[in-house]
Formats: C-alpha cells, sequence, structure tokens
C-alpha cells in the first residue's frame, strides 16, 4: 500500500533508481500577502529591512548552491518577538526561514521568498552555573563567542561543529559533529532544556521531563517545529589537548583503526582526515595524561599507522619508483608546509599540550579547507558499512576532483536520547556508535559551476542510497534522500505533525518535507 | 521605457532553467517567445537522466499531461547494416518521454518568470550599462526593454546569436532533422527503446520510437537534400530489413534545422559582454542528439552567472565561460574516442554492452560503426576531434581558444 503523500512518478515507478524524488530547489514564493504582511509588522512594531542592500546579503549559505532571495528580514531580539512574527506570519501565511551563522550547505538557511529571521540579534550568554556545570545561552550565539565566554571561568562545551560561526541554535537542530563526538555524541546530545517559539507563536519551554513531545521534535529537527531561541547546555572544565597524528597510505586499514579506537574508547577525540587518498591522518587526542599514557602503552603499537617520520620514507619511496606522480608529492610537501603549522600554532601549544582547540581547529578549517563555497556532502552509517561508504565515496571524488579531503568521524549514541533521533540523520541501523564521512573538494584555483558540484552531490548522495545509508546533511537540497533513508512511515508520520504544529506550513518549509 | 534585470529570448527548457535560477535570487526575468504559448515542438521527447534529474530537482514532479504514450524510455537500441542490434539501458532507470509543446510550458511557468509570448526579438544594443532588446508583439509596435543582460535561449538558429555573429549559421554545417508519424500495422520494434541506425545509407542521423500509438520515421540529413525521398527511402529500409510494416504517414509530418558539429570539435557560441548564449544555440548536443539535458544545465548556468556577476560586480562573459566548463566537458567528452573507450561518458553502458557480445560480432560491428563514421568525412573533424582527446588527456580540460 502506498503511504507516501508525494505524488507518484508518472513516468516509470523505476525510474532514477526509484527514489522518490522532490522538487530541492523550492518554487519562490511570490508574495501575493506582503504589503498587508508589512503592513501588520510595522503596526506591531516589528521592524523589517526589505530594500535589496539589505536582503542581497542572505541570498546564499555557506554552501554557495541555493541562491534564494528574501521578501524582508527579521534581526530577531527577544522571544517575545519572534512569537509576535510567527502569530502575523500564521494569519498571513509568509514563509519564514531562519537563518543563524548561515552555515547550512543545502540551503536551508536561504528563503527563496518570504521572511528571513536572523536570529544573530539575540547572542548573549544568560548565566553559567560552574558547579552544576550547566550555561543558559541565546541561541543566535556563534559557538567561538560561548566558548570565549567560558574559557572565562575555565569552562568548556561538551562538543560543537568545527566551523565554529555556526549557532548554537543551528546546531542543535541539526546535529553537530566534532573530533570528540565519539566520546560524548553530537552537539545537540549536550542539550538539557530549550526556550522554543512554536510555529504559531507560543512561547514553550521544553526539556525530556517537560513538553517532552517538542523537545524531542524540535532537537535534531531541522527548525519544523519551533524556532529555539534559548538552550540550557551540560558543560565541562577546560582541559588542553595531547595531541597525536597517524599516517596511513590506504583508506580501509585508517578507518578500522578509527572503528577500533571508538569502539574501546581509549581516546578522548578520534577522526580521520585525508591530505590525500594515499595520505591520510589519523588523530588522537587526550584530556589527560593518563589517558594518554594509557593509550601510548597499549593502543599505539596496535595502530597500523606510521610516525611522520616512517609515512615520510615511506612516501619517498613509495613516489621514487613511480616519478610520474611528481605532481601529488609536490602537492603533499606544499600541504605539509602550509596545514601543520597552523594546526600546531606556537602560540597555542605549551609543554606539548593544545590550548584551546576551538581557536586552533576552527582557524585551520577555515583557511585551509573552507573555500569559496562548502560543499562537503556526506553520508552517515553504522560502523558496518563505513568502510564501504568511505572507498565508494573516495572514488566519486577522485572523479571529479583532483584534490579532496575525507574527513570522518564516530558518533556515540546515548541511548537515553534514542526518542530523539527519529527524524534525524542518526541511521536508524546504528547501535552503540554512527559514523559520518564528509566529502570534500578542494578547489585549487579552479572555478567550478554551481551546477558541476551539484552533480557531484547528486553522485555522493546516489552511493548513499546504494548502500542504504543516512545523511548528516539532510535538507533543503537533498530532501529528495530522506524518504529513501528513513522510509515513508517515519517521514509521513511527522509531516502530519508538522501540519498540525504549523497549519500554515511556513516555518523552514522546503527544508525537509 | 521598461527596465528590467534580465531578458531571455525563447521559452524552450534552457529558458527555463535559466529563468529559475534569476527568479530565485529576486531578478526581475522577462521570456520573450516569438509564438504562442503552449507551442509545438519539434523533437524526439527522449530526455536523459540527468535531464530527469533536474527537472525534478528544479520544478517539482513532472505531471502526467507533459508526457507522451509511452510515458518513459528504457534505453536505446542501436542497428547496424550487418543486422546486429545492440540494446543499452540508461543509468538510473527509465526517463521520461517529454510531450515539448506542453512540458516546456510546464517548466516555464514553474520558473514563475513573466512571459511575453507571441512576441518576436527583433534587435539588441548593448553598452557598459545593459542591453537595449527590440521586440515586437504580432501585429503590435516594435517596442524596446532595457535589460542588464540578455539571453538567448533560442535554439539551433538563434536569431540572438545571429545578432551578434551575423554570418555564424553560414559558417557551420547545418543539418536538417525531420520526423514522419505512421499509423502501425505491424512493428517488432521493442516501444521501450529508442531506435537509432548507424548506417551510412540511411543518412547522417536515422531513428525511430513510438508515440501515441504511431511510430516515429525520423531521418537526419545535410542542408540540401531532399525530406520526403529521404524519409520514403527509410521507411522502406525499414519494412525490408527489419519487417516494420507502417501505413503511409499521416499529414503532421515535421522537420527543423540542427546545428551538430561544434559538441564535437569544441566550438561552442556563449555570447558577448552582456549577452549570453545558452541551451541548443550554443551547440550544446549529446551523442544520442539528444539536447535537452545539456539545455537545462547550461541554462541554469548562464542564470546562476549573471546571479555571481551582480553579486560580486564582475563582467559576466568571464563567469559564464568558467562556469561553463563542466558542461563543456562533459558534452565534448560523448564524443572523444578515448573517453568513449576508457570512461563513461554517457549515460548508458556502450563498451559493456559492446563486451556482451561475441569478439566476431564485436568486429563486424566496429567495422560497421566505422563506415558510418565516414559519412561524416567531408566536414574534416576526424583530426580535430583527435587533437582534443589528446589535450583532453594531457591537460585534463578542452581549451576555451576556439569559443566565440
Amino acid at each position: 500500500m502506498r503511504i507516501s503523500s508525494l505524488p507518484k512518478d508518472v513516468v516509470a515507478e523505476d525510474s532514477l533508481q526509484g527514489i522518490p524524488r522532490q522538487q530541492t530547489n523550492p518554487t519562490r514564493w511570490q508574495g501575493e500577502q506582503w504589503h498587508d504582511f508589512v503592513q501588520a509588522l510595522q503596526d506591531a512594531g516589528i521592524a523589517i529591512r526589505d530594500k535589496h542592500f539589505q536582503t542581497g546579503v542572505y541570498i546564499t549559505d555557506a554552501g554557495g548552491l541555493a541562491h534564494g532571495l528574501p521578501h524582508g528580514v527579521v534581526v530577531a531580539t527577544s522571544a517575545e518577538h519572534i512569537a509576535n512574527l510567527m502569530q502575523l506570519a500564521q494569519q498571513f501565511e509568509v514563509p519564514v526561514t531562519t537563518r543563524g551563522g548561515g552555515l547550512t550547505t543545502e540551503g536551508e538557511s536561504v528563503a527563496f521568498g518570504g521572511v528571513l529571521l536572523d536570529m544573530t540579534g539575540m547572542s548573549r550568554v544568560l548565566s553559567i552555573d560552574k558547579d552544576a556545570l550547566i550555561v543558559r545561552t541565546q541561541a543566535g550565539i556563534f559557538w567561538h563567542h560561548l566558548a570565549e565566554t567560558l574559557r572565562r571561568d575555565g569552562l568548556d562545551y561538551l562538543s560543537a561543529p568545527l566551523n565554529l560561526t555556526s549557532s548554537v541554535g543551528g546546531t542543535l537542530g541539526v546535529g553537530g559533529i566534532d573530533v570528540n563526538s565519539s566520546k560524548h555524541g553530537c552537539s545537540a546530545d549536550q542539550v538539557l532544556s530549550l526556550q522554543v517559539v512554536t510555529p504559531t507563536g507560543e512561547i514553550v519551554e521544553c526539556s525530556d521531563a517537560e513538553n517532552s513531545a517538542l523537545f524531542e521534535r524540535v532537537i535534531l529537527g531541522y527548525g519544523q517545529f519551533g524556532i529555539i531561541t534559548e538552550a540550557t547546555l551540560k558543560i565541562r572544565p577546560y582541559t588542553p589537548l595531547r595531541m597525536h597524528y597517524f599516517y596511513y597510505s590506504s583508506l580501509r586499514p585508517c578507518v578500522e583503526d578509527l572503528l577500533m579506537l571508538d569502539q574501546s574508547q581509549s581516546c578522548d577525540y578520534t577522526g580521520m582526515l585525508t591530505m590525500m587518498d594515499s595520505a591520510i591522518t589519523l588523530l588522537v587526542a587526550f584530556d589527560s595524561e593518563e589517558r594518554e599514557t594509557a593509550f601510548m602503552a597499549y593502543y599505539q603499537e596496535r595502530l597500523r599507522g606510521y610516525g611522520e617520520l616512517g609515512f615520510a620514507l615511506r612516501l619517498a619511496a613509495n613516489f621514487s619508483w613511480r616519478p610520474w606522480k611528481w605532481k601529488e608529492a609536490l602537492f603533499l610537501l606544499q600541504r605539509k608546509r602550509e596545514l601543520f603549522p597552523d594546526l600546531e600554532p606556537a602560540h597555542h601549544i605549551q609543554d606539548g599540550q593544545m590550548y584551546d582547540r576551538a581557536a586552533v581547529f576552527s582557524k585551520a578549517v577555515w583557511k585551509h579547507w573552507g573555500d569559496r563555497q562548502m560543499v562537503i556532502p556526506d553520508l552517515a552509517t553504522n560502523a558496518d558499512k563505513i568502510v564501504a561508504v568511505v572507498e565508494r565515496g573516495n572514488a566519486v571524488c577522485r572523479k571529479y576532483f583532483p584534490y579532496y579531503t575525507l574527513y570522518c568521524v564516530g558518533i556515540r549514541l546515548r541511548d537515553e536520547h534514542q526518542s530523539h533521533y527519529e527524524l534525524s540523520s542518526i541511521p536508524s541501523d546504528a547501535k552503540g556508535f554512527a559514523y559520518g564521512c564528509e566529502f570534500e573538494p578542494m578547489y585549487h584555483g579552479q572555478v567550478y559551476s554551481r551546477d558541476s558540484l551539484q552533480s557531484f552531490k547528486n553522485e555522493i548522495y546516489d552511493v548513499g542510497v546504494d548502500l542504504e545509508t543516512s545523511y548528516y546533511r539532510f535538507g533543503g537540497m537533498m530532501k529528495g534522500y530522506i524518504r529513501q533513508a528513513l522510509g515513508d512511515d517515519v517521514v509521513e508520520k511527522h509531516l502530519k505533525l508538522k501540519q498540525a504544529a504549523d497549519p500554515a506550513m511556513i516555518l523552514n518549509r522546503d527544508v525537509i518535507f | 521605457m521598461r527596465q528590467v534585470d534580465v531578458v531571455i529570448v525563447g521559452a524552450s527548457l534552457a529558458a527555463s532553467a535559466a529563468a529559475k535560477r534569476l527568479v530565485d535570487a529576486g531578478l526581475e526575468t522577462v521570456i520573450l517567445e516569438k509564438q504562442k504559448l503552449p507551442r509545438h515542438k519539434i523533437c524526439s521527447g527522449i530526455l536523459s537522466p540527468r535531464g530527469h534529474r533536474f527537472l525534478i530537482e528544479n520544478f517539482g514532479a513532472l505531471p502526467r499531461k507533459v508526457l507522451h504514450e509511452p510515458t518513459s524510455c528504457k534505453g536505446v537500441t542501436f542497428h547496424f547494416p550487418s543486422m546486429l542490434s545492440m540494446s543499452m539501458d540508461f543509468f538510473g532507470g527509465p526517463t521520461p518521454h517529454l510531450h515539448r509543446k506542453y512540458a516546456d510550458h510546464w517548466a516555464i511557468e514553474q520558473s514563475h518568470a513573466e512571459v511575453m509570448d507571441d512576441t518576436s526579438f527583433l534587435s539588441q544594443q548593448q553598452d557598459e550599462h545593459g542591453v537595449l532588446v527590440t521586440a515586437r508583439k504580432k501585429g503590435g509596435e516594435a517596442f524596446t526593454l532595457k535589460a542588464k543582460y540578455l539571453i538567448g535561449a533560442d535554439g539551433p538558429v538563434s536569431p540572438v546569436l545571429r545578432s551578434l555573429y551575423p554570418t555564424y549559421h553560414k559558417d557551420i554545417p547545418m543539418f536538417f532533422v525531420g520526423q514522419k508519424f505512421h499509423e502501425i500495422i505491424d512493428c517488432p520494434l521493442d516501444e521501450g527503446y529508442f531506435h537509432f541506425w548507424f548506417h551510412p545509407d540511411l543518412g547522417h542521423y536515422t531513428w525511430s520510437h513510438a508515440r501515441d500509438g504511431r511510430q516515429i520515421v525520423g531521418v537526419g540529413y545535410k542542408v540540401g537534400q531532399k525530406f520526403h525521398e529521404r524519409h520514403a527511402y527509410v521507411a522502406k529500409y525499414f519494412e525490408e530489413k527489419h519487417g516494420v510494416k507502417l501505413k503511409p504517414a499521416d499529414a503532421d509530418h515535421e522537420g527543423c534545422s540542427e546545428n551538430f558539429g561544434p559538441s564535437l570539435i569544441n566550438r561552442y557560441v556563449f555570447g558577448k559582454g552582456r549577452v549570453l548564449i545558452t541551451g541548443q544555440a550554443t551547440g550544446f548536443l549529446n551523442m544520442i542528439g539528444e539536447g535537452m539535458s545539456c539545455a537545462l544545465h547550461s541554462g541554469a548556468i548562464a542564470g546562476e552567472s549573471i546571479v555571481d556577476g551582480m553579486l560580486h560586480n564582475q563582467a559576466v562573459q568571464p563567469i559564464y565561460r568558467q562556469n561553463i566548463a563542466s558542461e563543456v566537458r562533459r558534452t565534448t567528452d560523448q564524443w572523444n574516442p578515448l573517453k568513449i573507450a576508457f570512461a563513461k561518458p554517457h549515460e548508458a553502458d556502450f563498451p559493456k554492452a559492446l563486451m556482451a557480445m561475441p569478439l566476431k560480432d564485436r568486429l563486424i560491428l566496429l567495422k560497421d560503426i566505422w563506415h558510418f563514421v565516414k559519412l561524416y568525412k567531408e566536414f574534416k573533424w576526424g583530426r580535430q576531434l583527435a587533437t582534443l582527446s589528446v589535450q583532453r588527456l594531457l591537460r585534463g580540460d578542452y581549451s576555451q581558444n576556439n569559443w566565440l
């Protein structure tokens, strides 16, 4: 029996591999009620910016593939302010798209007409409880700003995305992964409670104990069920980092070692980062000397990776009998020269420990990986499929780009948070750990059209269809895949919930439904 | 005088894709179409999987009315003079059989651009600030629109292209393709496939497939020969060799000019200054003669280039040429013998189908293809194609020096 509310594919059932694809570049809202709506906003004292030079800066997101111009922009000032806006938007059926740092890559924070709600107007830390290790913050704050505030008291968040100009609210809405996600889970797992403005304009406090149904939907909910205005997060004492790198010449052993380390929980931070598919780095790091010593004594020799010198010699030997690969050798040398000093900058290192990984990593990420457009399609899987995913995704990258990076981390799943994960990127067949791998081209001065980058992303996502994985970046331009990964039942169930919570279907529409 | 951001000439798939990108970015976009919409369009209507995907991603699920019967096509079947045949399924499943009259109109409507139909493009004049576009509504006075950019998405004999390069169409070989529709008495050709003949006697481009209960007999050849004679010859061949029994052709036969060479030899035209050429007008054509997927993608690239140019306050032509390079690679790769042999530039697996045949048949078939290719000898494309293949191998790209 057909459960899907999508129109049947009239071409043929098995067209495009049978994936029920949906329009991913949404049709622009045509603005029929716009003038009445603006008048009502003005009467309610809500300022709207609708000049082209004001709306034009929001035309795209960090992904740079989706471009859409909002009719007007509202900068959030308070929950009450947003609640007023949402009530009027429901009444006039005007779409509202929320945006924090705009670091989405699938057009989730791009408004194809309607109102763009800029959350960065709400960016204050409200209170810090040093004893209970809890922070309450407005949700439009960027992670680096939160980190700076916490550092003053010797504190740290549990986990945040490496691109620290993403907002707290936006991250909690999608997940967020870090190199310590194998220990702490995704960024959304550190939330204790939220203040949310619902699509109909009510202000509700929610947590696992209070209004839990709303909490479960808002966490990892792609902004469908409410706008996060404030968040209470679990925090921890700040610790400097003890870093080690191991080098691999092929993907499989590196990913297998990563899986083994995550299972053992012997490291506080783990992640795989490739320079090329023949030069792969496994990063491990520790919060304390005891953990580091214990790891070095038992696990170091069980890893198949090399130290820096050993790997350099191996590479040199490799290139010496394949001289036509000199370009690759040059690239690696150049990469080493540029990258390594930035990953271990002298002014952040003391006694071999890195002080403030947040600052170091986020700067390095933007400098060496962030380019004109953050094109980072990804696949999220259980532990069994990650090796195949990495290898096949790598083959797609190789077809499109001379140079690219793979970034792969484990995410510890919290049994007590199972109910949060239902309509999320967490693969439903993952037990204990989920794995995410991002595939990021390095443009190297070459210009690619949006259209060709989209083809690349589609091809990565099709690997996911084939291997029945999930995707970390559900949303916007890849919503056609969500039914494939989660099944029609789950999507239709949530669509019904969405229709009940947001009768005019105006809040962040076109993102997943 | 009315001022707009962009004028697009033509209401085709390329135009709809460009319009989509422009309208999304909030640009005021006007489409000029010389016929009344929805308008008839001569086309086989078999879209590639890539084009199908583009339509869904940008315009949503296809409505039934934009499709012919059979609604889909599984792949292509090649026929050879030696009477060998080989079938290849499209990667990713069957593709739509578009009814261009309604498909194009649907896509244009979904783009939400403003349409002025029944309106012919007359001329353009550009300066550093914009383009003055003169047009005329049928039976009305000529009028002028002042636009920041003009896009020519007006097909192989593009009037916009002619306004930039008046002699262009005389300087390249032009072909004629025509199709006639027959009631079927008995047709053993599988209606799930698009059929193509590698036969030098039949013509440069010979095809057949089912549509709405009739069979299409299509012929393509260099401009200057007689359509009805060529068609009669092909229909007779189909009957004698393949047992295709058809009633005499119905009265609604049709034909049009095609520019078929530029994709082979990388001599595309992308415009000048603030005037961009896109779609089939540039010369984009896939190997089975499918131009729709190239049209959609190149149209989108024209649109995004204008958005980028305005966003970064830069000249649009260099941006367009950088962006379009990927589409050039994709299309010209399909004609590149090295790519055909060692990569998979097409959307169906030719090498696999070939290797599935017995060795003896393979040799016969390759000989047949060679005889067919010799038909194109007079255009002197061989050496250029060989040079391009080596160029692609060594520098990973095709040169932009030949582009207009």
